[in-house]
């Protein structure tokens, strides 16, 4: 593997990505609405009295941190990768003497940058506002970042073995929809995992779409902990482990497959 | 008049002809109503499971809010939005100098931009919405007269009238700053609709009353049905329409002056 070549090509796409920042904020600004919505109205729900155990201002800590964590695991390549292969555009990466896995990762972390800068004074400022109340021990933090981590790869990985079914199907984005409509749901959206009435959190709990986003939040808000937070690991690094395998298998399957013309 | 009912005709036929070479698209257009059908229900069906009531807003009128959002968006993306966005979009007509083509003919200008584009996937979600709000309506029951429907469907129809001058007036902008995606932005407030202002803070909701009007479109009219509505705010809504698309309408005309073609 040509690990020099990668990093040069990472920072090439951040350089390029930042001459374009306004169009970025503009998406970061966009997918910060939908949790934003829920903030204002779970803790307006809360204002007099507890929801489920949960007052206005834990509501408020929950979902400012949410919108943090969905923004740095969102995952992009959802969308490009599936392009790059029913356009033929995948040639060219090809012949680049690394992995295409370095072009998925640059525009990755490229974007992670552009978007921080946005959305990390938005949500100070918000947090000034709002009053939000977060009892975070030095054991929710140790136990947030790796849950992080690992969501950040799920949630990458996950994306792009489902955009490399393009590989056989041409509209392999409906599938794509399907799925941001089950992280809509199920991942700490449109309520803590907690909250989510029986079937649903049931859903919630073996799927692996909680574990991209609501997840890390619930560790460091301290919504869960002891045996389920060592559960919730658990399913979190098998779901890891079965997308990174999907990714290969999809891969190797998939490229045999590929055909263009051009490039 | 006729001369434009029929030019309107003409540009659905044309709309709908382009759209239905793809059909395939139709398939993966109903999924996508289907889902955010079902997301937004069950997301309030889950809110609703933890309390009874928020601000005096109950799970049916706040289902009626939803309705009128889906509704709306949907005749938003039915013609509005296609039209506009083919003249300020990515790759629109004032970027690339097509709208010299527009200029040329001997129609009203804001009409041709306005009615231009018709996206026909956009009647599924229509009649997901219409179903949501029928829905909501038969669940509020015995509260709702027929004054408060008579004044929502009034409501509804001026809330459709802030709709398109703010999305023209964004439009209009681009004729000062080519390139930045204002109707983005827009789209961004709007979700915001989905939901009744009473369920969110105070400042926010003056905000979404006043400046960027989007609870006029949604939570006012269904405000209507629940016997709300203050009397004041009736007059105020029709006028601030009224006020609206006439100040949009100027600031297209003043907008087009500006634009000065592309370089060829």
């Amino acid at each position: 593997m040509n690990h020099r070549g990668g990093w040069a090509l990472i920072q090439r796409t951040w350089l390029s990505w930042m001459q374009y920042r306004s169009f970025f904020f503009l998406l970061a600004f966009g997918w910060m609405i939908p949790p934003l919505i829920y903030l204002f109205v779970w803790s307006t729900a809360a204002g007099s009295q507890d929801v489920g155990g949960i007052s206005r201002g834990e509501f408020v800590a929950y979902y400012l941190i949410l919108i943090l964590v969905n923004q740095l695991t969102y995952s992009q390549t959802n969308w490009t990768v599936g392009d790059e292969i029913c356009y033929g555009r995948m040639n060219q990466m090809l012949l680049y003497p690394m992995s295409p896995l370095y072009h998925a990762l640059a525009s990755e972390i490229a974007g992670k940058v552009v978007y921080m800068i946005f959305v990390v004074p938005v949500t100070v400022v918000l947090a000034l506002v709002l009053r939000p109340e977060l009892h975070a021990g030095p054991g929710e933090v140790l136990a947030f970042i790796p849950a992080l981590v690992l969501a950040w790869l799920l949630r990458f990985f996950w994306g792009y073995w489902l955009a490399l079914l393009a590989f056989w199907a041409a509209r392999s984005d409906a599938l794509v929809a399907v799925q941001d409509a089950l992280v809509f749901l199920l991942a700490g959206q449109i309520a803590p995992v907690a909250l989510l009435p029986g079937a649903l959190q049931d859903l919630a709990i073996a799927l692996p779409f909680r574990y991209m986003v609501g997840f890390p939040v619930e560790v460091i808000t301290g919504q869960v902990s002891g045996s389920a937070m060592i559960t919730g690991f658990v399913i979190q690094i098998g779901w890891t482990v079965a997308a990174m395998l999907l990714y290969r298998v999809m891969w190797q399957r998939g490229l045999r497959r590929y055909t263009a013309i051009g490039g | 008049m006729r001369y434009y009912l029929n030019l309107i005709r003409q540009f659905i036929q044309a709309s709908f002809q382009q759209e239905l070479a793809y059909r395939s698209n139709f398939l993966i257009g109903l999924l996508h109503s289907l889902l955010s059908l079902g997301t937004g229900v069950l997301s309030l069906a889950v809110l609703f499971e933890q309390v009874e009531s928020i601000q005096g807003w109950e799970f049916a009128a706040t289902l009626a809010v939803l309705g009128v959002f889906m509704t709306v968006g949907a005749l938003q993306n039915l013609f509005i939005s296609p039209s506009l966005e083919s003249l300020a979009g990515i790759g629109g007509d004032v970027l690339s100098g097509q709208l010299d083509f527009t200029l040329l003919r001997p129609v009203n200008k804001q009409f041709l931009v306005s009615f231009r584009r018709w996206q026909p996937f956009a009647l599924i979600d229509l009649a997901l919405g219409l179903g949501v709000l029928v829905v909501a309506i038969t669940r509020m029951g015995s509260s709702v007269t027929s004054t408060g429907l008579i004044t929502f469907v009034v409501l509804l129809a001026s809330g459709m009238v802030v709709l398109y001058a703010i999305l023209l007036a964004f439009t209009a902008m681009v004729f000062w700053s080519p390139g930045f995606l204002f109707t983005w932005v827009f789209s961004g407030v709007f979700q915001m609709a989905r939901y009744p202002l009473g369920l969110y803070p105070g400042w926010l909701r003056l905000v979404l009353t006043w400046i960027i009007p989007v609870g006029l479109i949604t939570t006012v009219p269904v405000q209507a049905l629940t016997g709300d509505l203050e009397p004041a705010m009736l007059g105020g809504s029709l006028a601030l329409a009224a006020g609206l698309l006439i100040a949009a309408s100027w600031l297209f005309r003043v907008g087009l002056q500006r634009y000065a073609s592309a370089s060829s």
